[in-house]
């Protein structure tokens, strides 16, 4: 019929309030590389979970055909029988048992019930000197080996099945140079055999050495498709980032006062990868009613940053931190507060509120020992500490008793920053502002920073979301693999200098 | 019609409806088989026993409201008795006696608490171990030999009556059940105890003292512990070596029935007493029904199972 493994037609996938795929299509050549590139929350993964098989026909729109047959997948299994193998950018790996085992976690050699341990060790042996990694044995446990040699195992674990599509997401993520060269030339191999393979990145340089043609996605849309030999780096980096901005950014000039916060050297190890630092020696200043924002792809060491700031992580990190000049030392998040530092993260469900505590509970939660000082809790006080910050964020909920779990995203991420402003907070980190919340609360939290700044609160934001770094900072710095790459005034920032930076190795 | 969906509602949305609905049903099914089961001297009978029991289940709703467990309290409470009572027989005198064994309980305590919070130990297996220690320090140290013989005062902590009827365990529990309350839900240290069970990680980021506040609750009760195994020596005017010896599954039963979350950040003191007096008066009922004593064991399991199933179906309506 074609000379056309994969034909993906007007895919359409929805989750409740967002589409993360809006009619995508494309298609892929026999024994072709095509890299799929785009910002984070693309809609690159969600693609990837449709063709692994992972979100079933039913859950979706649009048409997948393999071969010139239309798929219909129920589970992974049914992927995989037909030749479609993911390697997957967080590891997958049972870490407690060994290599071989990992290996051939699906079809382990066996005589009956029973495994053929040598012939299990003897294959394994043979992908692993074709990886070039002598050094590891086929009974060695996974857990012990360091993060970049698991993803190398599960590349292979994904190549020896001889699969006619392989996607990979993100691979080079946690992959030395030498080993890049490694997959690359497995990828070489495979491209000779007639196998087709997706390579979703970020890393443009890997891009332009290894595909053959290249897509772009932005915001779940399919952007452009062209032959890498005819597209350029620029080009490129203003396809992905080149959405329409809306005027949803009330951000107002705000007076720019003294130095409030300086942090000097901030080193925070990496938390599974020994010897390397997620934040690398990373220095930055805050003034007062100023909007730091803090740019960089997932994982650029962004979070870290803040954590490592707070005393989240105290592990090995090393810092000096100056507040008004003097210099502190913060050793815990209680610390911190006692500093004036107030921090909202990025996973409210997960270390923003308290689920079973109402909204009232959750808003008295960190000032509660300054504000009510009393052994028994005032209660009238209390609320009216919290009523008066419930009102004034305009939480949506039945009554200030109202469970925080029963809220929705936007009104919960009310809560988890009112519960800072309930007291004196001088320096505001926060992580991801609106992330997963709905555009009007997204308006009004924005209104809300902008207040603060206006009293005086220096801001440092960190955001995925470039029109939002781009409109609400007042200065931006970007990271990338822990390091600054980039800084930039409110005037001279643009996405592209932002994605540049963000995606450029070593500065 | 909606009157009635709302009174239902209302008396499932109670997380202590778990525990207080199979106590009115065996109250009402004693009721009818044998009234005398409603003599005071009986009543207060199983208020005495349910009063030794919950005096240790308010600290362990707390313990389990932030999120932790405790398997060495039977052992605790055993060897509470038995230091009180080789100081008293060392001839140290009886206030005395009593601040060290609460000091031992308090430092017990502590070591479960660093080992769990501070060194990261699984609390299940953590407090085995300490279970397991326990018993084999009081074992070498009391080869298992009874202590018996003590002053009037000693036992005049548990025997006495006010009145002449009620029990002063019992009157202990009121106080203790009280604080505890008061503490729980009126006292910033019980809503830290309830956030802290409730998202240890959002907890620690509020700059809440996760690891203080989890480690004193592991401390006080033990201590707690100790106290009651002061009572039952006082109680029977013996120490038991073993008395307290297996007791923790049944008051942690008790405690979770009663409404209390196993999972942390929830928990309520009525609750727990209401699952010690069902659990102190099934046994009693029945005795007084006329049960044979092979049938006690799964009768009791058997009403454990539904008073979690009542839970369950709580939860699911809440939900």
């Amino acid at each position: 019929m074609s000379d056309m493994i994969l034909e993906v037609k007007d895919v359409t996938k929805k989750f409740p309030g967002v589409v993360a795929l809006d009619h995508i299509s494309l298609s892929l050549k026999k024994g072709e590389v095509m890299a799929v590139c785009g910002e984070n929350g693309a809609g690159k993964s969600t693609l990837m979970k449709i063709l692994s098989g992972s979100y079933t026909e039913k859950e979706y729109e649009g048409d997948v055909f393999f071969n010139g047959q239309k798929t219909h997948f129920q589970s992974v299994r049914d992927a995989k029988a037909l030749g479609i193998e993911m390697v997957y950018q967080e590891l997958n790996m049972v870490l407690t048992a060994s290599v071989a085992e990992n290996m051939f976690l699906d079809d382990l050699p066996s005589k009956g019930p029973l495994v053929q341990w040598k012939s299990l060790y003897k294959k394994t042996e043979e992908l692993l000197v074709s990886m070039g990694m002598e050094e590891v044995r086929p009974d060695q446990i996974a857990g012990r080996l360091n993060s970049g040699q698991l993803q190398l195992i599960s590349i292979m674990r994904g190549i020896s099945h001889n699969p006619k599509l392989i996607v990979f997401d993100e691979p080079t993520s946690s992959l030395t140079d030498a080993e890049t060269k490694v997959l690359f030339r497995e990828i070489n191999r495979m491209k000779e055999q007639g196998t087709s393979v997706l390579f979703i990145s970020h890393k443009l340089d890997e891009v332009f050495t290894i595909a053959d043609r290249v897509t772009v996605m932005r915001d779940g849309a399919f952007i452009s498709t062209d032959n890498i030999k005819d597209i350029d780096e620029d080009t490129l980096i203003e396809r992905m980032v080149g959405r329409k901005i809306e005027n949803q950014y009330p951000k107002t000039k705000s007076i720019i006062g003294d130095e409030v916060l300086r942090v000097e050297h901030l080193t925070v190890p990496h938390p599974s990868i020994k010897g390397k630092n997620i934040v690398d020696d990373v220095s930055f200043s805050l003034r007062k009613g100023e909007i730091l924002g803090i740019g960089g792809l997932v994982g650029a060491g962004r979070s870290e940053t803040l954590g490592g700031v707070f005393g989240q992580y105290t592990k090995n990190v090393n810092k000096r931190v100056y507040i008004d000049g003097q210099e502190v030392s913060i050793k815990s998040p209680k610390e911190a507060k006692s500093h004036g530092i107030s921090f909202v993260t990025e996973e409210r469900r997960l270390t923003g509120f308290i689920p079973n505590f109402n909204i009232n509970y959750n808003l008295s939660l960190c000032w509660m020992d300054k504000l009510l000082p009393t052994l028994f809790i005032n209660r009238l006080k209390e609320k009216q500490l919290t009523g008066a910050i419930f009102n004034r964020l305009g939480v949506k909920a039945p009554s200030i008793n109202t469970m925080v779990t029963n809220l929705s995203g936007g009104n919960q991420q009310k809560v988890v920053l009112g519960k800072w402003l309930i007291g004196d907070t001088k320096i505001l980190f926060i992580d991801e502002p609106t992330k997963g919340i709905d555009v009007q609360s997204k308006t009004e939290i924005y209104k809300l920073l902008c207040e603060l700044t206006a009293q005086g609160v220096g801001i440092v934001m960190v955001s995925s979301d470039m029109p939002e770094l781009i409109n609400m900072s007042d200065r931006c710095i970007v990271l990338s693999e822990g390091r600054i790459t980039g800084e930039f005034l409110h005037d001279e920032v643009t996405q592209e200098s932002i994605m540049r930076a963000a995606i450029s190795e070593e500065k | 019609m909606k009157t009635n969906k709302s009174v239902f509602y209302t008396i499932f949305s109670q997380k202590e409806t778990g525990a207080a609905l199979p106590l009115i049903i065996l109250l009402l099914v004693v009721l009818v088989v044998n009234p005398t089961f409603y003599s005071s001297s009986n009543i207060f009978d199983i208020l005495r026993t349910a009063a030794f029991s919950f005096i240790v289940a308010v600290p362990i709703t707390f313990l389990m409201s932030c999120g932790g467990i405790d398997l060495s309290l039977g052992a605790v409470i055993s060897i509470g008795g038995v230091i009180c009572g080789k100081l008293l027989k060392a001839g140290v005198p009886l206030i005395v006696a009593i601040l060290i064994t609460l000091a031992c309980g308090f430092i017990i305590g502590t070591l479960n608490g660093l080992a769990i919070v501070k060194f990261m130990l699984p609390g299940f297996m953590a407090t085995l171990a300490m279970q397991y220690v326990v018993n084999g320090i009081n074992n070498v140290w009391t080869g298992g030999i009874n202590i018996s013989h003590f002053e009037d005062s000693f036992k005049a902590i548990a025997q006495t009556r006010i009145g002449g009827i009620i029990p002063i365990s019992v009157i202990y529990a009121l106080i203790f059940g009280f604080i505890g309350y008061l503490i729980l839900n009126h006292c910033k240290i019980g809503r830290k105890v309830l956030a802290v069970g409730g998202n240890c990680e959002a907890a620690y980021l509020a700059g809440i003292d996760v690891t203080k506040t989890q480690i004193l609750v592991y401390a006080l009760t033990s201590m707690i512990a100790t106290f009651v195994g002061i009572l039952y020596a006082s109680r029977l005017g013996t120490v038991q070596t073993s008395i307290g010896n297996g007791s923790e599954l049944t008051i942690i039963a008790a405690v979770i029935v009663g409404g209390t979350s196993m999972f942390g950040g929830s928990g309520t003191i009525l609750g727990s007493a209401i699952g010690c007096i069902l659990l102190a008066g099934i046994n009693n009922a029945l005795i007084m029904i006329g049960v044979s004593a092979y049938w006690q064991s799964l009768i009791f399991g058997i009403i454990l199972i539904i008073a979690l199933f009542i839970d369950r179906y709580r939860q699911k309506m809440l939900n």
